[in-house]
């Protein structure tokens, strides 16, 4: 987190407490900077809400640079604007785990992201540690995750497991039809003939290339 | 704002696959139902609507100078000549392209939705400013696109962006389907395109030269009482928008019937 610490980052409150656009006056007078990430809590938020957000920041001279949440309504409403967002999950409870565990307690901690529906082209969805969509990912869209990237669905867009170096990472689908698969550092497209329906598929990397092979039901174990 | 009135985005994302034509057969269509309709040609930087309605020579004012109180709303409306149910109304000058915000868009529609039982907004290509400006006023949506791969990316990122700003419903409409090509798999059928953009099927519109005949002359189809394919289609468009069950054409058929290639071969020029 310390490249974070760099650039001055500006929470909201959380929805049950207080409205935003109440907060944010407040909170002016702690600026100094003319570039700013917010942090959006666990609000969710639609473009429209974006949008002011970004209008109120402009009228005092702001220029709104990153955007973290809570929820994944914001990141999608964020990147649909051309804003980059990350999603930020409430840590696991460290206490909780397991002793034996204590080597893979930093992946632990990473949690994973959790999308229901279709991300649709344009869209993308990006986190630090796993990521599992419940729909389809269309031709278009992006998903990356720093863990592995799983699809229950049709992944026909593009996706990048690992991202950071970790080349154990891999991706699953449902019906993998990508238009561009990367791992770790390695990319790869997608197959051009299409494979039969009913059949999971997973990619990862072997011998420094990436492969796709039928999913394998152990392989999330280690 | 009257309660009933249905205000109904056609948008596409990409350009030239048939928003500003099924705007204008739409609205005819539904005009000639009995339900007073307006269109609002939200594309003001380039519009085409009137032209294809045949109202270019019939428009003094837009959208803009009614906002601006220069003009009332009954002036800037033009009546179409021969379907009374009709109006059209320009959003805005195509020489001031940046002054429509999403706030006059709201205004100029709820002042529309007082008089008209729909409010057709035929929405620009793209999906900048004009695009936004022309969704911020709407209810529903329909969703134009033509059976290839740029146009349908290009209406999967329309149908995320207005699943942001609660639009409901959106529903598809295909246009410049064409059977044969289907058959040879030439062509995305018309599963390929509803397995992608996962939205209810308005309906299919097969590809029609008589559409680009009717564009020329200002009289859309549905108009001129034509029995051309396009002409069925977007009657049909206009039936199920209005609640009407009528079962979507099936493309591996069409065509195939004795009487239409009767209607073929007379349509065919011997000398």
């Amino acid at each position: 987190m310390a490249t974070l610490s760099q650039k001055q980052i500006f929470k909201l409150p959380s929805c049950k407490r207080n409205d935003w656009r109440n907060a944010l006056p407040k909170k002016y007078s702690d600026l100094e900077e003319k570039k700013i990430e917010v942090d959006c809590n666990d609000w969710s938020f639609s473009c429209r809400d974006l949008k002011q957000l970004i209008n109120l920041l402009e009228n005092i001279g702001i220029k709104l640079d990153k955007i973290y949440a809570k929820r994944t309504e914001t990141v999608v409403s964020a990147s649909s604007l051309g804003i980059s967002a990350q999603l930020i999950l409430p840590r696991p409870d460290l206490q909780e785990s397991n002793q034996s565990h204590k080597d893979s307690s930093a992946e632990n901690s990473e949690g994973i992201l959790f999308h229901k529906g279709t991300l649709r082209s344009g869209e993308q969805i990006e986190h630090e540690g796993h990521i599992l969509v419940l729909g389809d990912v269309n031709p278009g869209a992006q998903v990356s995750a720093t863990g592995d990237v799983m699809i229950c669905g049709r992944l026909m867009g593009t996706a990048h497991a690992g991202k950071g170096g970790k080349t154990s990472a891999k991706i699953v689908a449902l019906q993998l039809r990508p238009l561009q698969l990367r791992i770790a550092n390695q990319i790869a497209r997608g197959p051009e003939e299409k494979p039969k329906d009913g059949l999971a598929e997973e990619a990862l990397i072997q011998k420094g290339t990436i492969v796709i092979q039928p999913a394998n039901s152990n392989g999330f174990c280690k | 704002m009257a309660p009933n009135t249905r205000i109904i985005l056609i948008c596409s994302g990409k350009g030239g696959v048939g928003k500003t034509t099924l705007t204008a057969n739409l609205g005819i269509a539904l005009a000639q139902q009995g339900v007073k309709t307006a269109v609002l040609d939200a594309d003001f930087g380039l519009r085409n609507l009137d032209l294809l309605l045949g109202l270019e020579n019939r428009i003094v004012y837009t959208a803009q100078e009614v906002l601006e109180e220069t003009c009332r709303l009954d002036q800037a409306l033009v009546k179409h000549k021969r379907e009374s149910n009709l109006a059209l109304l320009p959003a805005g000058n195509p020489r001031m392209l940046d002054w429509l915000k999403p706030d006059d868009m709201q205004r100029i529609v709820s002042m529309l939705a007082e008089k008209f039982d729909y409010v057709l907004i035929d929405c620009p290509a793209g999906v900048e400013d004009g695009f936004k400006n022309a969704a911020s006023a709407a209810q529903e949506a329909i969703v134009i696109t033509t059976p290839e791969i740029s146009a349908v990316r290009d209406a999967d990122r329309v149908i995320g962006l207005l699943n942001t700003k609660s639009i409901k419903p959106i529903q598809l409409v295909l246009n410049r389907v064409r059977p044969k090509m289907i058959a040879s798999q030439e062509m995305l059928s018309v599963n390929d395109v509803t397995d992608i953009l996962a939205l209810p099927l308005l309906g299919l519109v097969l590809e029609d030269e008589q559409v680009i005949v009717s564009t020329n002359r200002g009289e859309p189809l549905t108009l001129t009482g034509s029995k051309s394919p396009a002409a069925r289609c977007y009657g049909n468009v206009a039936r199920r928008l209005q609640g009407e069950d009528i079962p979507l054409i099936d493309p591996s058929k069409e065509g195939q019937s004795l009487r239409d290639k009767f209607r073929r071969l007379m349509a065919t020029k011997i000398f």
